[in-house]
């Protein structure tokens, strides 16, 4: 992605991660695949759970985030903004 | 005596149907863009909102002015009487040229804020061109054409930006939408001769149909995408 992310870009960066590991990933390995620093990261992630989009779970003695259906709704919207914006140019 | 009929009358109606498409087309891709829009910030997809709700108030114009003359018009041939027909086209009449005035203003301003998302203008350029769009409003009342002719160009341009974008990502979409825009623009070129026959008016409503379809499948194709990807990434 070309200039810097915006908060939306950082947004889908973050879900499409979660999705491309089945919906469920451990919170470092979000923070490298979605490319952002811890402090970011943590921002990010407090935000995203208040607004019901992925939630965290402990399994074992392994945290996860997880994503919820409002979160893949939101990551679909997401996807078909992109699509809209290259067909119209924006 | 203002022009305000320009369909043959065995198309009446016929028009009204087309005219109703094009609107729920419209307002279709400016409620999206009104969603998206809510979500990013971005001033582009406001304007492209602001737009598409402009052309679809035009179109609303065009349908509550034919609707008004062709049921008034029909209801005087029932009762059968000539001076209350009279009467009647003359309210009609004036009716039109108010509507008309509007439906070429949303019209006009609309494509004008659709061009301005890819061509920046400055504050001075916004009010030239509004002075320019009124001007050429107040001119197509007396020769309609000007009206087209003025549409056909910002079409054009739009059309040329939005295949220069296929051009450049060669997505189905871009391509499918630069389509759609070429078409609508190719209706004006036959609604600018109505004069010389009326079954132009029937053209130019046709091929713009073809064009809002066409605009309707490029839609339903951003839509279907968006969720294909998803889904293809969540398995």
């Amino acid at each position: 992605m070309e200039g810097k992310r915006t908060r939306v870009d950082i947004i889908e960066d973050m879900l499409s991660s979660i999705i491309s590991k089945g919906g469920r990933i451990k919170p470092t390995h979000l923070m490298y695949k979605s490319n952002m620093s811890h402090g970011q990261m943590k921002t990010y992630l407090d935000d995203l759970v208040q607004k019901e989009l992925v939630k965290k779970v402990k399994e074992g003695h392994y945290d996860y985030v997880i994503i919820t259906d409002k979160g893949h709704e939101f990551a679909q919207k997401l996807k078909q903004m992109r699509e809209f914006e290259k067909a119209f140019g924006l | 005596m203002v022009q305000v009929v320009f369909s043959p009358k065995w198309f009446w109606g016929k028009d009204i149907f087309i005219d109703s498409i094009a609107l729920l087309v419209l307002l279709s891709i400016a409620i999206f863009a009104t969603k998206y829009y809510k979500i990013k910030k971005s001033k582009n997809y406001l304007y492209l909102a602001l737009s598409f709700y402009l052309i679809a108030l035009s179109f609303f114009s065009k349908i509550l002015i034919n609707f008004t003359i062709y049921s008034q018009v029909l209801h005087t041939q029932m009762i059968g009487s000539i001076e209350y027909t009279q009467v009647i086209l003359k309210s009609s009449e004036i009716l039109s040229v108010i509507g008309l005035f509007f439906y070429r203003l949303f019209t006009l301003l609309g494509l004008f804020m659709l061009y301005s998302i890819y061509e920046k203008q400055s504050k001075a350029n916004i009010i030239l061109m509004i002075y320019f769009i009124i001007i050429s409003i107040f001119f197509s009342k007396e020769e309609y054409y000007i009206f087209y002719l003025t549409s056909l160009i910002f079409l054009g341009v739009i059309s040329n930006r939005y295949y220069q974008n296929y051009k450049k990502n060669k997505e189905k979409t871009s391509g499918l939408l630069a389509a759609s825009f070429s078409v609508i623009t190719l209706s004006q070129i036959f609604f600018m001769f109505v004069n010389f026959t009326k079954h132009f008016y029937v053209i130019g409503e046709v091929i713009q149909l073809i064009g809002y379809i066409t605009l309707l499948v490029t839609f339903i194709t951003v839509l279907k995408h968006g969720r294909e990807e998803n889904k293809s990434r969540h398995h």
